[in-house]
Order: C-alpha cells, then sequence, then structure tokens
C-alpha cells in the first residue's frame, strides 16, 4: 500500500527523534571524557528529582500540543524546544494568515513550514546575540540592565497579546470563562505556566463543550 | 570569549554541531512540506508568506532567549546555556534545570544562577542533569504521536464541527494561561527579576500588543494585503516592545510597579 504523506512525516519524524536522542546524549558524555570527569550518580540523581514537575508536564505537553502542531510541528518542536513562547504561536499565526484549519494536511504543511523557519531564524539570531554578548562584556551588560532586561521579560506578553487580538474577536463567547478563571486562580495561587497551560486548556475545552452542548456556539 | 573550561573550543564545537543538527532538520522538513503544499495547490504566495512571517515574528524572542543566555552565563558560561536553548529546553525549565542540578551538585540549597561554577566536575554533572531532564518527549513522541494523530483525525473526521471548536478553544486555553499570567501572575521565588510579576510592564505589554494588531488588522481589511497580514504580528510585538522599553526607561518607578511579585 501506497504509504500518505501523513504516513511519511512520521517515518521521518521518528527517525529525526531518535538520531536527536542519541546526538543530545552524546553531549554529557562528551562534555564529562573531555574534562576527564565520572560523574556522581547520586548528585545526577538529586537534580533529577528537584526536576520532577517537568516529567508529569513534559507527558502533559506531548498530548496537550501535539494535535495543536501538527505532526511535522511536533517533531520540530519538542527537538529544539521553546514550544509555548515561540513555536506554537508561530503556528497558530501561521494557519490564521493562511486560512488554513489545525488536524488537516494544510494545517499540516502550513506549521511545519513555520515552525521550520522560526527553528532556522531562531537559532541564527541566538548564535549572532550571544557570539555578540561574549565578545563585548558591555553589549552583554547593557541587555541584562534594568532598562532592557525588564522590558525583555515581556516579550512573551506581546506575543499572546497579539495572537489573542484576532482569536479573541472571532471566538469570543468561549474566551471569556478561561481567560476568567485562569485569572482567578492566580489570584489565590500561581502553579507556575507549566502548570497553568494545561489548566487553562482544560478549562477552556470544558466551557467551549457546554456551550456547544447548551447550541450557543 | 574562550576564557576557561565553560567556553572552550571545544564546548564552541559541540554548539556549531547542535546548530547544524538543528538547522538541517528544520530544512529537511520545510522542504518536504514545501512539496506537498505545492501537491495540495497552496499558493507559493501563502507558502512564502508562512516562512517570512515566522521568520520576522521569531525575532524578538530570540532576543529574550539570547537575554537568558546571558543571565545564565555567570554559573555557567556562554555555551552550555546557549546549547540548552537551542535545543529542548524552554527559558522557564533551563533556569530551574540549572538551579536544581547546582544545588545538589554543591550541597548548598541556597546556590542559585549567580553563583560562578568553578569545578569541572560540577560543571559536567549540571550539564548531565540539564540533559537527562529534557528528553522524556523525545522518547515518547516515537512511540506516541502517530497514535494521537490518528485520534484526532479520527474525531474531527466524525464531528468536524465540535473538532472545530475544541481546537479553537484548546488555543484560547494556551492564549488565557500566559494572559492571566501577565494579569495576576507571580513573580520568581527562586531568581526574583524586576519586571517578573504582574504590573505595569506585563499589562503595557498585553495592551499595546494587542491594541496594534486591531490596528493593522482593520487597516488590512481596507487595503487587503497579504504582506500586511504577515507583518502585522511582528510589528505589533516589535512596536509593543518599543512602547514597554520606552516607559522602563523614561518612567521606571512607574513602569516597575507589580502588584505580584
Amino acid at each position: 500500500m501506497k504509504k500518505t504523506y501523513m504516513d511519511k512525516v512520521h517515518t521521518w519524524g521518528r527517525i529525526w527523534c531518535i538520531a536527536s536522542l542519541l546526538f543530545f546524549l552524546s553531549i554529557p558524555v562528551a562534555v564529562s571524557l573531555h574534562l576527564d570527569i565520572t560523574p556522581r550518580m547520586e548528585i545526577i540523581g538529586k537534580g533529577l528529582a528537584a526536576l520532577l514537575i517537568f516529567f508529569i508536564t513534559g507527558i502533559i505537553e506531548v498530548v496537550a500540543y501535539s494535535p495543536m502542531l501538527g505532526a511535522g510541528g511536533t517533531y520540530l518542536s519538542f527537538v529544539s524546544g521553546n514550544i509555548m513562547n515561540l513555536k506554537m504561536p508561530c503556528a497558530i499565526n501561521a494557519m490564521e494568515n493562511a486560512k488554513v484549519k489545525a488536524n488537516t494536511e494544510e494545517g499540516e504543511v502550513i506549521t511545519t513550514i513555520a515552525i521550520s523557519s522560526s527553528i532556522v531564524v531562531t537559532t541564527i539570531v541566538i548564535a549572532i546575540t550571544v557570539v555578540a554578548f561574549a565578545l563585548n562584556p558591555s553589549f552583554s551588560e547593557l541587555m541584562a540592565s534594568d532598562t532592557f532586561a525588564p522590558a525583555f521579560q515581556q516579550v512573551t506578553y506581546t506575543i499572546f497579546g497579539s495572537l489573542a487580538a484576532g482569536y479573541f474577536v472571532k471566538h469570543w463567547k468561549i474566551s471569556i470563562f478561561p481567560i476568567a478563571a485562569v485569572t482567578l486562580l492566580l489570584v489565590f495561587v500561581d502553579p507556575g505556566i507549566g502548570v497553568l497551560i494545561p489548566v487553562g486548556v482544560v478549562l477552556s475545552m470544558l466551557g467551549a463543550h457546554v456551550l456547544y452542548k447548551l447550541k450557543k456556539v | 570569549m574562550f576564557d576557561n573550561f565553560k567556553n572552550d573550543g571545544f564546548m564552541y564545537m559541540i554548539v556549531l554541531a547542535v546548530i547544524i543538527f538543528v538547522c538541517a532538520q528544520a530544512l529537511f522538513f520545510m522542504r518536504k512540506a514545501w512539496v506537498r503544499g505545492k501537491e495540495l495547490g497552496i499558493s507559493t504566495d501563502a507558502l512564502k508568506n508562512a516562512v517570512t512571517s515566522s521568520a520576522f515574528f521569531s525575532f524578538a524572542p530570540a532576543i529574550g532567549i539570547a537575554i537568558t543566555v546571558i543571565s545564565l552565563s555567570v554559573a555557567l558560561g556562554y555555551v552550555l546555556p546557549w546549547i540548552r536553548l537551542t535545543v529542548i529546553g524552554a527559558i522557564q525549565y533551563e533556569t530551574t534545570a540549572a538551579i536544581g542540578a547546582l544545588q545538589a551538585a554543591t550541597g548548598d540549597p541556597s546556590a542559585n544562577i549567580a553563583t560562578a561554577v568553578e569545578d569541572p566536575q560540577i560543571f559536567s554533572e549540571i550539564v548531565w542533569v540539564m540533559t537527562l531532564g529534557s528528553i522524556l518527549p523525545l522518547i515518547l513522541i516515537p512511540i506516541v504521536l502517530k497514535k494521537i494523530q490518528k485520534g484526532v483525525s479520527d474525531v474531527a473526521s466524525k464531528n468536524s464541527k465540535w473538532m472545530d471548536i475544541m481546537t479553537a478553544a484548546a488555543f484560547i486555553g494556551l492564549m488565557a494561561a500566559f494572559i492571566g499570567k501577565g494579569l495576576m501572575g507571580m513573580g520568581s521565588k527562586t531568581e526574583p527579576k524586576i519586571g517578573d510579576g504582574a504590573g505595569v510592564l506585563s499589562l503595557t505589554a498585553l495592551i499595546f500588543s494587542t491594541g496594534f494588531m486591531i490596528f493593522f488588522t482593520l487597516i488590512n481589511k481596507k487595503l487587503k494585503k497579504n504582506w500586511i497580514d504577515a507583518l502585522a504580528m511582528p510589528v505589533s510585538m516589535a512596536l509593543a516592545m518599543a512602547v514597554v522599553v520606552l516607559l522602563n526607561k523614561f518612567a521606571p518607578s512607574i513602569a516597575q510597579i507589580e502588584w505580584r511579585y
């Protein structure tokens, strides 16, 4: 039977994922060999224990985000990282511009292209900026100063403010509840963005499902 | 630049290999998707639009990520944070991972990323923790992704209207989390910084980016130009960032008010 495009994406994705895993694991091996160090297992174990919440959110992220990112977008995003603050908004914005839907082959193509483009640009910009910082410590001090650093803390909000503008206008009925619920939750407790995102997604989907059942959307 | 074992030539060789690997993967998938897009009848303009819009869009967040590299560089040098934020890493994860590993290795519960790591043993263990702590998705995805995608596709084919609403709701839930964070999110307890809690800066960023985006959307309703669609979001972000920088520069006593810190 002839393989569909989606079948091929999964084959390529699995190969790249396994290659990435082996490559990334070789980095600590190479560093330890280069420095002639035998790492202490108990220290690594303690360090990993502090990251337990990230193992849990890692599982949730794979299940929750992959339907939104598409198959190619998921394989790419989980290798390059910065999913929530970069790859996901990129994918949503590109689908909006191209007027294609998630979970269609057109959506798959557009999200894959958008995320690929984002990865290449991000990698190059980070490289240029870090080398500039390393060569010129005064530039580094300026960017880390109280003038610029607090402003760059807000990049994520500019992403989601501009992304939400179009989205909320189009889907205002299903937007009110999740924003109100998440904001109210944050008044009492801030579980961190890694937990807040799945909570927001689940609340939003529950609210939208109720409105769908009531034939309000 | 090559001042110690954290920033030596070997480390730069590793980061170069990482950059080549990540870009090669991205270009491979882009090429395949582009060919498929043409087969599906998607116009070249729409495909180019996806590339340029995402490229411009990624610029400001990439500089934000590079600044995170700087904040981690005191402890870990430039290269390790650079590697970690080029692969798998995320801003919120890497700082926590670095602190967790540092505290475990030094046995000092107050150790943080302002503490320079001078011991190669500890540095090597931090590299292990940061790597092992982040690879779980790479193990899961090859196993479960096809099944998840098939499940979603089956549901979509049975009830496309419900699926469209649920997809929109999922996106909105994601945005709600960040907007809620900008309105009422707490700043970091372990590594407090100016502007990390909800306050005037986060509210300004949200209001101005939304306002600029609405402005460009209204303009394009009249002009109907594809390039405005492509650039509206990155330009809105850049203009909102400019407002935030200027506000913080010229009225810091107001700008740095935080109601959640």
